[in-house]
């Protein structure tokens, strides 16, 4: 039993002390734009409201980590929540926050095809707090996977969020949106 | 050092380990909320490892501190008390006792032993087989364990062994071990003997792994197999019954059946209601049913009868126990989840494996995620939070992904015994009050280790060969 126990906890414990993460340092373009890249885990709940069209409607609240896994200036990772709203049209539009460990946070807003496998969508940062103070910037991704385990439930992946980000104060242009 | 000391010690020690979590600087990428829920369930976990409190306790007491602290709202620490499976296994537990108390569990004892009763061996064996053939139709290992658990608890009490008494280790204990055991084997043969196996090749079909119900038989049956031939031996070795060799039991189970003469009134309600019960669990995927609503029905039409009354249900006192703590601990993981704690670790660990050749690559994602279950009570929650991204990480580091893929989900199952609380399916066996938490942990590792180093040794060069 101890014997186990103790495995259980080295492993942990290097996983957790383990190397961080393989975020490559990319320098900042001269009007202070940095890319990033990163993935996203994200479970919850769905409600369905059904519409006169072939899709229903939906409000999908979901959490989970997302990790940088390229650039510089947002940290190692988030931990992200969502609220999806899909009208069962055109219309699917959702707003996010990421918290980092000091619980400084990021908000954001994003524009969707409807949740599901291959699914794309466009985000705009729309600002932050504490030392994300001022961020602004833009991204995409698609969605890798989606399953729907029981009734209710939503779960999925992110694994090619793709953006650029920087600070109010840095010299350029204003945020494209 | 007197017990009285070595429990106080082992006390503060946990307050202690918990306590250096929760003060220690949150990692990058993670919430202190998660973090300090971390701290407090790993508490949990481990008090109840190191002896220093029963879970019950430490669960009562992790709830409190979650809540108190402000770590969980009080909607989010309750939420398992509601959840529909965590009911199944309440109910379950007193439709077997029916089955028990009618004479219904005797007479299928009788039957099983006239068998395969020579040995205690063989019984375990049996449990094993027959859990085996019927896992395919049953899509939820937890009802599956509902069905088992009658005969178990038949068998033992046949054997003379009470729980909680001096005689739980004639054969009742190796038996219900063999019970919650047999469940991390033929919940691994079928594709469709446990909720997470279909969810999981959903997940992989994004990553190009393809899977049939054909190509999961195929590939899981060598390793999985193997393990059903040593495991009952295995467990027999390492937890020997008091009673091993029963020459005489065959035919005194045959004179004991013929003793018992026909059904009892009562006996026809279980059978058919039981009955009933187990083919609506069948096919309650195709019926669109509830696995709690039909326990109840079932637990509704035994009162109704009279076959239980409530004084039988108010003399269950072990299941309110298990209820308890098995509500809480799920609770907790689930939020340890839903703050992306689960995730967090499945990343970093991908990202810290840069550079490995791949089979390097695929033993060290195998093992992760087989110890990372220690953090969690469910596994269908265990593959929604790690199979995707481990898979993902052993696809960019090289690992053939159908060879990952499989490896992962059968271990999903082969570690269903790492912990008591790892698995839902384990609770009956667990509330039985024929096993101590000390032998759970100790046997649930054995288990778990002896399927996973058949899996990476056999069922490895086996998976690669069907896959290639």
């Amino acid at each position: 039993m101890r014997r186990g126990a103790r495995l259980a906890a080295v492993t942990l414990a290097a996983i957790l002390a383990a190397p961080l993460l393989s975020a490559r340092a990319e320098q900042p373009a001269p009007d202070g734009w940095r890319p990033f890249k990163a993935t996203w885990t994200l479970s919850g709940t769905r409600q369905l409201l059904p519409t006169e069209g072939a899709r229903s409607a939906a409000i999908v609240h979901v959490t989970g980590p997302l990790a940088i896994t390229s650039g510089e200036g947002l940290g190692r990772g988030f931990l992200g929540e969502v609220i999806f709203f899909d009208d069962g049209g055109a219309l699917l539009v959702a707003r996010g926050v990421l918290t980092d460990e000091r619980g400084d946070q990021i908000y954001c807003a994003m524009k969707a095809e409807p949740i599901g496998a291959g699914r794309k969508a466009t985000g705009t940062i729309t600002g932050g707090t504490g030392r994300h103070a001022g961020l602004e910037g833009t991204f995409t991704f698609s969605w890798q996977y989606v399953v729907a385990p029981e009734s209710g439930e939503i779960s999925g992946r992110i694994a090619n969020i793709e953006g650029r980000t920087r600070t109010a104060s840095s010299p350029g242009r204003a945020v494209p949106r | 050092m007197t017990p009285g000391m070595k429990a106080l010690v082992s006390q503060v020690g946990v307050f202690a380990l918990g306590a250096a979590i929760w003060f220690w600087p949150v990692p990058e990428g993670l919430t202190a909320p998660a973090w300090h829920l971390f701290a407090i369930f790993a508490a949990t976990i481990a008090s109840v490892i190191a002896g220093a409190f029963p879970i019950l306790t430490a669960s009562v007491l992790a709830v409190a501190v979650a809540v108190l602290s402000g770590v969980l709202t009080p909607a989010k620490a309750y939420a398992g008390f509601a959840n529909g499976t965590i009911l199944l296994i309440v109910v379950a537990f007193l439709v077997a006792r029916a089955i028990v108390k009618c004479g219904l569990g005797q007479r299928l004892g009788h039957l099983v032993v006239s068998l395969f009763g020579k040995s205690t061996l063989g019984l375990g064996y049996s449990v094993f087989l027959v859990d085996a053939v019927i896992a395919p139709a049953f899509p939820s290992d937890t009802a599956r364990s509902g069905v088992l658990y009658p005969l178990v608890l038949s068998l033992a009490e046949g054997g003379g062994s009470k729980p909680d008494d001096a005689t739980r280790k004639r054969m009742g204990a190796y038996l219900m071990f063999c019970g919650m055991a047999t469940l991390s084997l033929s919940s691994a043969i079928w594709l469709t003997a446990m909720a997470g196996n279909p969810l999981g090749a959903e997940v992989g079909k994004s990553m190009g792994f393809n899977v049939s119900f054909g190509s999961w038989l195929l590939a899981s049956l060598l390793p999985t197999l193997l393990c059903l031939a040593g495991l009952p031996l295995l467990i027999y070795k390492v937890f020997p019954p008091e009673v091993k060799a029963t020459p005489e039991a065959p035919a005194a189970a045959r004179k004991a059946l013929t003793a018992m003469g026909p059904l009892s009134l009562h006996e026809k309600i279980v059978s058919v209601t039981f009955v009933v019960m187990v083919l609506l669990w069948a096919f309650a995927g195709t019926l669109k049913l509830d696995l709690t609503a039909v326990a109840f029905l079932g637990l509704g039409v035994l009162l109704a009868s009279g076959v239980l009354t409530l004084k039988d249900i108010g003399q269950q006192g072990d299941v309110l126990g298990t209820f308890i703590w098995f509500a809480i601990l799920f609770a907790i993981s689930g939020q340890l989840n839903a703050m992306g704690f689960m995730g967090y670790l499945g990343q970093r660990l991908g990202g810290a494996l840069g550079g490995l050749p791949w089979l390097a690559a695929y033993a060290v994602l195998v093992v992760a995620y087989v110890v990372l279950h220690y953090l969690f009570v469910s596994q269908t929650a265990h593959v929604l939070a790690l199979f995707g991204v481990f898979l993902g990480v052993g696809a960019q580091l090289g690992v053939p992904v159908p060879l990952l893929g499989f490896a992962l989900l059968f271990s999903t199952s082969y570690f269903s015994t790492i912990t008591p609380q790892s698995s839902s399916a384990n609770l009956l066996v667990v509330g039985s009050g024929y096993l101590t938490q000390g032998e759970l942990y100790r046997l649930g590792t054995i288990t778990t280790l002896f399927n996973v180093l058949v899996l990476l040794l056999v069922g490895t060069p086996w998976i690669l060969f069907i896959t290639r």
